[in-house]
């Protein structure tokens, strides 16, 4: 569904991707770990159209997706949240969603119709009760949702989670978790995300793609990836992988 | 894109009968002078509102919006002359002259919605100026002479009153197409782009789409103004129709209002007005000029939103701050 082939990025000297290749496939749920630094959210990026590919192409359902402008690539059905996250403030969280709605796919004749829309999304994402509100109302983890709720507005058929769960407490993991179970089971979109909870990672992913200075180093069943010594030796160090 | 899609009977009835006063208001015999000065008013309306498409609604501060009111006032001229229209055809052709200052901002649009912020206002900004050196450069737009029209042969109060009556429509219009769009899918789509153009389009918003076609309206308006300005003054000079002060006025008068709603400019433009003719009445126009440099900086600093905004909060949301801090 969504493929990359031999990508390469660099910002000026920086190397941030070397040679990737990558594939998601329909209805999957794939994880990408990595140390910081190591070109996640760059992937994204580029994935998304806001980064130029130096080398390579990415192709969705098909077609080259590289080289089209940002808003060509979401209407085609590839969304995405920010992992700074980054709300309209000045419009209430309806407002946001209802946006992403009337530009989205969902193929909505007017604002009210968009509108109501918008407020399931916001049910589905428990935000409802605070439609009303900005998203400077909201603490982290209530913007972090509102991340999801506009990106799922746009109808994607895969969404790029950039760590959405990064710093919640365990109990908003779990429902985040199961958050992510629902995204792809309720709204059948296909979920690829960055993530550094290793187990939101081990018990959400059907596969994890995991990254090193821009280099792949690993992609498989979670298990696997998390046992592979190269992985750990990113995560731990070299002392780590030896024993 | 506010939750009210229509106005109440009562207040729409309201407005109509105002706006019905206004329109009988220069019949009644008052002084021309007044007649005058509510066309100023109309005007300046217009072309804040019109501004506000693009700087309020879109976040891009065009600082050279007045060139759109001078090349309506010139291309007005120039059909005239060329086509040997007589005054009342004239006015008529203000309406493509409108079309002319579109088109114009669709080609420099092009280049320049590319750039953001401070870098927008001063291509604008010298978009104006290379305008205006041209026109006074070009014999035969008149050069630094101006250029005359035919007036109606018709008595002053008038024919100052057909040409208030004119002005009254294209600032309805005008303040209606606003509204409009503040209510529409377009609109919302220009807020998304003035909160944070890369995520609007990362909500497949086609920003260079959007952004061009708010600029072109919002350069329409003020084309047809320039044209029946041309009309009413029967003649223009760079000096009158390309004035940098005016560009800056527009900006101060829609932000004075309020730029996120169509009633802002409205509020702002006419409150302005009133300001900017007891200064130019009273005080010295070196003095004005610092009393509006003075303006532009409380405004921003102190009323980022507009003083309608401003005044809301102080007298309404005090309960809503308390609330969003108890949560
Ligand atoms: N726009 C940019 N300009 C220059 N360097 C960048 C830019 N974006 C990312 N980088 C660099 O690229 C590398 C990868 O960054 P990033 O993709 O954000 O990593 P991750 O998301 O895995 O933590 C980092 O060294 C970062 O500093
Ligand atoms: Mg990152």
């Amino acid at each position: 569904m969504l493929k990359g082939t031999r990508i390469e990025k660099h910002f000026g000297g920086l190397k941030a991707i070397t040679n990737l290749d990558f594939e998601i496939h329909q209805g999957e749920i794939v994880g990408m770990i990595g140390p910081n630094g190591s070109g996640k959210t760059t992937l994204f990026n580029l994935i998304s159209g806001l980064l130029k590919l130096d080398t390579g192409k990415i192709e969705f359902e098909g077609s080259t997706i590289s080289g089209l402008a940002p808003y060509r690539i979401a209407a085609l059905g590839v969304g995405r949240t920010f992992q700074i996250v980054r709300p309209l403030m000045e419009l209430t969280l309806l407002e946001n969603v209802t946006i992403a709605v009337l530009y989205g796919r969902s193929n909505v004749k007017t604002v009210d119709m968009a509108r109501e829309i918008a407020m399931s999304i916001l049910t589905f994402i428990g935000l409802a009760p605070r439609f009303d509100n900005l998203p400077g109302q909201l603490g982290l983890e209530g913007r972090k949702r509102l991340e999801i709720a506009r990106a799922l507005g746009s109808k994607p058929k895969v969404l790029l989670l950039d760590e959405v769960f990064a710093g919640m407490n365990p109990k908003e993991i779990g429902g985040a978790i199961d958050l992510t179970f629902r995204i792809r089971d309720e709204y059948g979109v296909t979920v690829f995300m960055v993530e550094h909870v290793m187990k939101a990672i081990m018990r959400t992913c059907d596969r994890v793609i995991a990254l090193r200075n821009g280099m792949k180093i690993a992609d498989g069943v979670p298990e696997m990836v998390a046992n592979n010594p190269e992985v750990i030796r990113a995560y731990l160090g070299d002392n780590y992988a030896k024993n | 894109m506010g939750q009210d899609s229509g106005w109440s009977k009562r207040t729409l009835l309201l407005v109509i009968v105002f706006i019905s006063c206004v329109t009988i208001f220069p019949w009644l015999g008052p002084p021309v002078y007044f007649i005058s000065f509510a066309f100023n008013v109309f005007i300046y309306i217009t072309l804040a509102t019109s501004w506000n498409i693009i700087g309020g609604y879109t976040g891009y501060l065009s600082f050279g919006h007045v060139a759109f009111f001078g090349i309506g006032a010139y291309a007005a001229a120039i059909f005239g002359m060329w086509f040997g229209l007589s005054p009342a055809l004239n006015i008529l052709a203000s309406i493509p002259a409108g079309l002319v200052s579109m088109l114009l901002a669709i080609l420099v649009g092009y280049p320049c919605l590319r750039l953001r912020g401070p870098y927008f206002a001063v291509i604008t900004l010298c978009f104006a100026f290379v305008t205006e050196l041209t026109i006074r450069n070009l014999d035969f737009l008149g050069g630094a002479d101006g250029l005359w029209l035919k007036g109606l042969a018709l008595p002053i109060e008038v024919s100052r009153s057909i040409f208030f009556e004119l002005m009254l429509v294209l600032t309805l219009v005008t303040l209606f197409v606003a509204n409009r769009i503040e209510k529409s899918k377009f609109g919302s789509g220009l807020r998304a782009i003035k909160e944070d153009e890369e995520v609007a389009q990362t909500m497949a918003i086609n920003t260079p789409k959007l952004k061009i076609t708010a600029f072109a309206i919002s350069a329409f308006f003020p084309g047809v103004a320039g044209g029946l300005y041309a009309c009413y003054l029967t003649y223009i000079h760079p000096d009158i129709v390309f004035d940098v002060n005016v560009s800056i006025l527009i900006v101060l008068m829609a932000l004075f209002g309020g730029g996120a709603f169509w009633f802002g400019p409205l509020v702002g433009a006419t409150i302005l007005t009133f300001v900017n003719e007891g200064l130019s009445t009273f005080v010295k126009a070196e003095y004005a000029r610092i009393i509006y440099g003075c303006l532009f900086i409380i405004v921003i600093i102190f009323m980022p939103n507009g003083i309608l905004e401003f005044a809301k909060t102080r007298m309404v949301k005090k309960p809503a701050k308390f609330e969003a801090a108890v949560k």
